[in-house]
């Protein structure tokens, strides 16, 4: 039985639900991740209730702008992935690889600034065993971090792949694959943001 | 998104807090994070079942994040 044949009177092929984008695989994956990532923000509540001053006090060490502009930094880097896509599927490779290293770009700016947050607040001798709030914020955001450099490794080998010529307007699959998967990174920090730096 | 980012800087720069604050802060980041699943992820027109299964994750941890809050403010 063709395609034509599975379709029903007077539908069209638009009609028809597209498959996830990317390898299946990959979502399994992304689903997996988003359940522990979800878990932890539910807990965090929950246990931010029993500790109020102390979540709402040490909360105010953090910096705001940081979360702001690395939350700026994920959601710009997300679009230029978009953008990589549709550039693949247009079959332009060299525009793809410009925007594929434009989000490696946004993604290690990313880094840096987190990275530095990292090092003013262990400077400061804050460690997982300061308090609970600390325990929280350094266990969420360092996870994340983690996530972060596995997306960019990613996005480098799908980079290499475009310029060795593997993918095209009919086969970018590990173009959408690297996509996905970057854009679950954006999608939990777009939560832990507000979440950890500015709910009280 | 970006708008929204900066109103929920904005917020916590004048250190507002409050149910209603809590409540506004979580539905950007919902709109957020439906826009990056529908529009980045690609989930628009997918099969309905893996649409339920992340806008039910959403949905999940958005309750779950602000059932407690509201509790602790009551």
């Amino acid at each position: 039985m063709n395609a034509v044949t599975r379709l029903s009177p007077g539908a069209t092929f638009e009609d028809e639900p597209r498959l996830l984008p990317g390898d299946l695989a990959i979502w399994f994956f992304i689903f997996a991740e988003l359940l522990v990532f979800g878990a932890f923000f539910i807990v965090y509540s929950v246990v931010r209730i029993q500790n109020l001053s102390l979540f709402n006090e040490f909360q105010e060490t953090l910096n705001r702008g940081f979360g702001a502009i690395n939350t700026v930094l994920l959601i710009t880097s997300s679009y230029f992935v978009v953008r990589a896509v549709q550039a693949i599927k247009r079959d332009d490779k060299g525009a793809c690889l410009n925007w594929l290293y434009a989000s490696m770009g946004a993604g290690t700016c990313f880094l840096s600034l987190k990275t530095y947050e990292f090092y003013v607040k262990f400077s400061a001798g804050v460690n997982l065993d300061t308090n609970t709030f600390y325990f929280f914020y350094l266990s969420l955001t360092m996870f994340h971090y983690l996530h972060v450099i596995l997306g960019m490794i990613i996005l480098a080998a799908v980079a290499i792949k475009t310029r060795r010529g593997r993918y095209n307007a009919l086969e970018h699959t590990g173009v959408e694959t690297g996509a996905s998967y970057w854009h679950m990174v954006d999608l939990v920090w777009v939560i832990l943001f507000p979440l950890v730096y500015i709910i009280k | 998104m970006l708008g929204l980012t900066l109103l929920t800087f904005i917020i916590g720069y004048y250190e507002k807090s409050g149910v209603y604050f809590m409540l506004f802060l979580l539905f950007t980041a919902a709109i957020k994070s439906f826009f990056i699943i529908h529009e980045y992820m690609g989930l628009r027109g997918v099969s309905r079942l893996w649409r339920v299964i992340m806008y039910g994750w959403l949905t999940i941890v958005m309750l779950g994040i602000s059932i407690p809050y509201l509790i602790s403010s009551f």
